[in-house]
């Protein structure tokens, strides 16, 4: 095996869980996840020259599987609607349904890209600054505001479960 | 400890990281699995880049037509659809509605196929579909009615090696039971050939594996073993 080789084996050994986690964060979704973040892969296996220059070879692969996923709805969003199909259930398996996830994927895309970035892949602030091309202070300013979103969110939610229905009368 | 660091510590993201934790996620794919993916990538880059140069001598021998046949595809582009209608050409794989309401795909061994192209292609002409790379979805019990569904090519002959011969499935979309869509699972096999295996899947309750069903295929359904290692085969 190469030194090539090795280096990839070696990445995509260490690297597999972390990826897969924060695209699944980001979408919802961890079969559609488990497909995209492997066909980052191939295409890190085919560029891996390059990214291995990349100042973080896993933010590498999490954008390519989150563009990949992506292009792939934009495809979907021009195909004809197929009744009980596009709106097929996930299996019990792979649903998640915890509040703050389901608060994650309401942000907005560049709020939850640093979420992504920051808090699962655990990049500083510079290098998830130099991955979205934007200015550190933009992404301090990202995250204060995702944490403040997800923070009512989950008091939202606290509220409703300890009054469940507030307005019901007899 | 800086703003920054006060945030990412903060009691909102720590309890999404370890919500997160809890999630069972699905194995890492082998790695052979991965590169011969890459591979793929890289062959249909190159034969793309082929296409474009020949395109670019087409253009400056000063031809002022060109004739794009309904059956090939046009250089410089891996998927593009032909427009003779109820048909869908791309390298790896051509979709044909015909009259009598059947679809049959026909597979290019020597092509990367996308799944989400081919699940969208084969949405388009009614056929339901969770198609994979790497991994097969199915559900227990099996959903009944697979043969009426889906056709195989009857088992041939092991033919040899390189024959280029490229697999057709046929298709009844009408015969799919409500509540239920196909499964295809692809997979590189080690040392060239790919396998696809078939099955009918409950749409609401599934579960799928990186790991390739055995010879025999799944229950309730069918596999096909084709492409340059072993010779096009079914189970």
């Amino acid at each position: 095996m190469s030194r090539d080789e090795t280096g990839f084996a070696e990445f995509f050994q260490e690297s597999w869980d972390p990826c897969l986690r924060a695209v699944a964060a980001s979408t919802g979704d961890v079969l559609l996840a488990e497909e995209q973040v492997a066909e980052a892969f191939a295409r890190a296996w085919v560029s891996w020259r390059k990214v291995t220059r990349h100042p973080a070879p896993r933010a590498w692969v999490v954008r390519t599987a989150l563009n990949a996923g992506a292009s792939r709805w934009r495809r979907r969003a021009h195909e004809l609607p197929l009744a009980d199909h596009d709106a097929a259930a996930p299996s019990r398996e792979t649903a998640m349904d915890s509040v703050l996830l389901t608060a994650l994927r309401r942000l907005p895309a560049r709020q939850r890209e640093v979420i992504v970035l920051r808090v699962f892949l655990d990049l500083d602030i510079e290098t998830t600054a130099m991955q979205l091309a934007i200015a550190p202070g933009t992404v301090r300013a990202h995250l204060s505001r995702a944490v403040t979103a997800l923070r009512n969110e989950l008091a939202q939610a606290n509220t409703t479960e300890t009054d469940p229905c507030p307005t019901a009368t007899r | 400890m800086s703003d920054s660091d006060q945030i990412i510590d903060s009691a909102e993201l720590r309890e999404l990281r370890d919500s997160f934790s809890g999630v069972a996620m699905p194995e890492r794919p082998r790695l052979e699995a991965i590169a011969a993916r890459g591979r793929a990538h890289r062959r249909h880059r190159r034969s793309r880049a082929a296409g474009m140069s020949v395109a670019g001598v087409v253009s400056a021998t000063a031809l002022a037509f060109a004739v794009t046949s309904a059956n090939a595809p046009a250089p410089g582009h891996s998927t593009i659809r032909t427009l003779a209608p109820g048909t869908i050409r791309t390298t790896a794989f051509k979709i044909v509605k015909n009259p009598n309401g059947k679809t049959t795909l026909t597979l290019n061994p020597n092509e990367f196929l996308d799944p989400a192209t081919l699940q969208s292609d084969l949405a388009k002409y009614g056929i339901p579909a969770k198609v994979t790379y790497g991994s097969f979805c199915s559900s227990e019990p099996a959903p009944a009615g697979f043969s009426q569904v889906v056709s195989l090519p009857p088992r041939e002959a092991p033919v040899p090696p390189q024959s280029g011969m490229q697999p057709t499935i046929t298709f009844n979309p009408a015969a799919l039971p409500a509540g239920t869509e196909l499964s295809f699972g692809f997979f590189q096999l080690t040392g060239g050939g790919q396998q696809a295996s078939f099955a009918l899947i409950d749409t609401s309750s599934y579960s799928c594996t990186s790991t390739a069903p055995g010879p025999a295929g799944p229950a309730e359904g069918a596999q096909l073993v084709y492409g340059t290692h072993p010779g096009p085969a079914r189970s």
